[in-house]
């Protein structure tokens, strides 16, 4: 289809419309300065760090008892919801920001759960749509034991998140609402089955939006886990058990998705595939060559962070626990302005869900609008909001590393420093670069 | 006034309007329209991909269209709803789409595209289905004879008028001797190629034409291949990188001589021409199709588009001064709903058996005038051609609005026909 549409483009006078993307503010800014910046202070951390006697301790405060056992009220309902948003994506608008099967999910359950889940702790917890329903199917079947999937550990995870970057990245309509509604109805059906044979706290290792939102949330300076606590972002992650090689897959994965998401809307990426980032053709036009890309950032990314762990001697299991951190700062950045702008459609649609002029969440009708992004004042904000949890992700990666590297010759920490730094200056320039999609 | 099940508030009237509210309950005189089946058009909208920028502005003029054009009773006694679906703003999803408007929703016409690639994807599809397709693109490709006859294009004028008619103005107010700066490809290409024959007809001559990479986010070092006897700089830079043109063009020039520069609006839809760093186009011109100001000589009509529409004086959202709209383009979903209105009123379209009379009505229709229905201006369509011909407007840009110096003639962007579709078969 591309070759026959860029074919008839050339052959053709007036086989192309005088429309494209709207100009960017972002590219007339100095982020090149904003990306020195950052490099050399994620640099100059390390560096001080590595060579520093002792670290900052992490402290932590516990206060307060557990609070009241809601998850089985909590994901009933949040399963009864999930059930009602799949009959809206089937049967409502099929515009995709008036539905809110698409609207919930990419915005509400995709964005606003792990954002929120980074200050507050883990929200997936209270309102993932398994729990609840596994509860009672395995107690209505009288099943207690384990089907031996605990032998595959997170496997299941990353062949979860590794399908569901691709639905996201590369598969043709994943806005679709009705599509959306399928897929998740069908992703649901087979974790469900899965979760009651196994039991469910499989899901805990299993599923891959339990255990990415779980990674996510370990940034939170506020957890609950019996007792809640409050301490420095990333002193969870100081507790963790080391990474499995599932576990190092998985996160190599989330960093390579979150990566490829913004690098496949680049002009960089637009002309090495070929494409003129001035009228790109389509998603139907480069599945292929963005499920290679898809695949090549993975291994890239996965072989990268490890030799440069290796490479110092340190042990790939603990430390790679520090790339959650870069990852929750990451996923905040890589769709604060999603949040923006797909937000007010959910806001929009949440309030008036029949589209006859209802107000319930008490908000007055308003036209969605997306004015801020032509103003250089609020352009500047987002960036610098961005700039801020890039940064600050990647600085906590650096102590982080440190930490959990253990003893280790000074010199040991240099190529993680400098992957840390790589990675500071491609997420940041992911953020500014033109983009043609 | 009350209709419905609630009386809405006059400042929530509009938005709920363009949000579409009133198609579900409420707004709709219920009682004597219980008995009829409404009419259901197709919309093809650009809602996600590189096109959604127009697409959320195509959707609200389409919603602002459909509201008046029910409470002036529907088309032949019936109410018009509208389905709009997802393209994506790719052409393989746009044939799925008018696949699904058509057998799925059982959509008695579609209308809505607007990205060429998408149209002319989409466009079989609609032939092979025998549906009508009404396409916003102002794209050549309907009147080059390349698709087919159930596609029409009444509600824009195409890339190709636009640029030709600009030609006399221009040669007779700013200069002779054009240099032209565009994309290097299809759309920058239509330019080079409409304009530079246009302006030798009027004794002119383009001395330069500079193809600029699709990829470049910088361009200072093709501005010096800008002849020092260039009397008019023609520019139609599009996409992210503008903001940069405009500022490295500035400082190119400096506070010293300049030639006269011209602009297209495609440049810069949706971004306020007041805005940092756009200084250096204040004493410029630009094509509009529509004049995003409202200008002083506003009739009636304009100024029941801006208000149905929900936007200012300045083409902006009346709730939100910073987001300009697409002004020269989203006209064309209002007037093509009008048209629809139209032919299927002179044709007495009663169902999907007469499509075909419908898109005949539609191919005899020829002058168009200035009216609520097409708020833009009066238009002529050529019903051999599908495509519609309408006036052009330059403006020019003073103390950060763009204010209209210039209304072409019909005749201006007129080109020899190059096909005729009246003697196809459906």
């Amino acid at each position: 289809m591309k070759r026959v549409v860029a074919a008839i483009s050339m052959t053709v006078p007036g086989a192309a419309a005088a429309c494209a993307l709207p100009p960017s503010v972002i590219l007339t800014l100095p982020v090149g300065h904003y990306i020195v910046g950052a490099a050399t202070v994620v640099a100059v951390t390390g560096l001080t760090g590595a060579m520093a006697r002792r670290l900052p301790a992490a402290r932590v405060i516990e206060f307060g008892g557990g609070g009241p056992k809601i998850a089985g009220v909590t994901t009933y309902l949040a399963f009864a919801a999930f059930l009602a948003l799949v009959g809206v994506g089937w049967l409502g608008p099929r515009d995709p920001m008036h539905n809110l099967m698409t609207l919930v999910f990419w915005t509400g359950v995709w964005i606003a759960v792990p954002l929120a889940s980074m200050l507050v702790g883990n929200l997936w917890h209270l309102i993932n749509p398994w729990t609840a329903p596994v509860r009672i199917a395995r107690v209505l079947l009288g099943r207690s034991g384990a089907a031996g999937l605990a032998r595959y550990g997170m496997w299941p995870a990353v062949i979860g998140l590794a399908g569901f970057l691709w639905f996201q990245i590369v598969s043709l309509s994943p806005d679709d609402p009705a599509v959306l509604a399928t897929a998740a109805l069908t992703y649901w059906t087979v974790i469900f089955g899965l979760a009651v044979a196994e039991g469910e706290d499989w899901l805990d290792r299993g599923e891959f939006l339990t255990v990415l939102f779980a990674m996510l949330a370990r940034v939170s300076p506020l957890w609950c886990d019996g007792r809640w606590h409050l301490g420095w972002p990333g002193s969870q992650i100081l507790t963790m058990p080391a990474l499995s090689r599932a576990g190092v897959a998985f996160v190599t994965l989330a960093l390579a998705g979150l990566t490829f998401d913004g690098l496949s809307e680049t002009f960089w990426w637009l002309a090495v595939i070929g494409e003129n980032p001035l009228e790109f053709t389509g998603r139907s036009a480069v599945q292929g060559v963005n499920t290679a890309g898809l695949l090549a950032v993975w291994g890239l990314t996965a072989a990268g962070l490890l030799a440069m762990i290796r490479a110092g001697g340190l042990a790939s299991g603990p430390v790679m626990l520090s790339f959650l951190a870069i990852a929750a700062g990451y996923h905040a950045a890589h769709y604060l302005v999603m949040l923006l702008t797909a937000g007010q459609y959910t806001l929009a649609a949440l309030n008036d869900p029949l589209f006859r002029g209802d107000m319930l969440l008490g908000i007055e009708p308003f036209y969605v609008s997306f004015g801020f992004l032509a103003d250089r004042t609020v352009v500047q904000v987002i960036y610098g909001a961005q700039f801020a949890a890039i940064l600050g992700a990647h600085l906590l990666a650096v102590v982080l590393a440190l930490k959990l590297a253990g003893p280790a010759r000074p010199w040991a920490h240099l190529p993680l420093t400098g992957a840390m730094v790589g990675y500071t200056v491609l997420g940041l320039w992911l953020l500014s670069t033109a983009r043609g999609i | 006034m009350t209709k419905g099940l609630f009386t809405p508030q006059p400042g929530r009237r509009a938005v709920l309007g363009g949000l579409g509210a009133g198609l579900i309950a409420g707004g709709l005189p219920r009682g004597a329209w219980a008995q009829s089946a409404p009419i259901k058009l197709g919309f093809q909208l650009h809602r996600t991909g590189i096109g959604a920028g127009y697409g959320r502005w195509y959707e609200r003029t389409a919603q602002a269209a459909l509201k008046v054009v029910n409470d002036m009773g529907g088309i032949n006694g019936r109410p018009v709803e509208i389905v709009f679906e997802d393209d994506g703003t790719d052409p393989k999803r746009g044939a799925e789409v008018v696949e699904k408007l058509a057998s799925q929703a059982g959509c008695d016409a579609i209308f809505g595209p607007l990205f060429s690639h998408v149209v002319i994807g989409s466009a079989p599809r609609a032939g092979e289905l025998k549906v009508p397709y009404l396409v916003c693109s102002e794209g050549y490709h309907v009147a080059s004879g390349m698709l087919n006859r159930w596609t029409l294009q009444p509600g824009i004028t195409d890339v190709r008028a636009q640029v030709t008619s600009m030609a006399p103005w221009v040669m007779a107010n700013l200069g002779k001797k054009v240099t032209m700066v565009f994309p290097d490809y299809a759309f920058g290409y239509d330019h080079r190629d409409f304009f530079t024959e246009a302006v030798k007809a009027q004794g002119g001559e383009v001395i330069a034409q500079i193809a600029i990479p699709p990829t470049e986010t910088s361009f200072t070092r093709y501005l010096p291949q800008i002849p020092a006897e260039t009397e008019v700089l023609y520019h139609v830079m599009v996409g992210p990188a503008v903001l940069t043109f405009v500022k490295e063009l500035g400082e190119f020039y400096g506070t010293g001589a300049r030639p006269q520069i011209f602009g297209f609006i495609d440049s810069l839809e949706a971004v306020d021409i007041a805005s940092p760093g756009l200084e250096f186009l204040e004493g410029t011109h630009f094509w509009e199709a529509h004049n995003r100001v409202k200008q002083a000589d506003a009739g009636a009509d304009e100024v029941f588009y801006r208000a149905a529409v929900g936007v200012d004086d300045n083409g902006a959202s009346i709730s939100d001064a910073a987001d300009v709209s697409t002004y020269s383009h989203m006209f064309s979903c209002w007037e093509t709903l009008f048209t629809i209105k139209a032919g299927m009123e002179a044709s007495g379209y009663a169902g999907p058996a007469d499509r075909q009379k419908f898109v005949e009505a539609i191919e005899a229709m020829t002058a168009m005038p200035a009216s609520q229905a097409n708020p833009q201006g009066a238009k002529m369509f050529n019903g051999k051609t599908h495509q519609v011909f309408g006036h052009q407007f330059i403006s020019k840009v003073e103390g950060g609005k763009l204010m209209r110096v210039h209304q072409t003639t019909m005749e201006d962007g007129m080109y020899p026909d190059a096909v005729d579709y009246s003697t196809m078969t459906f």
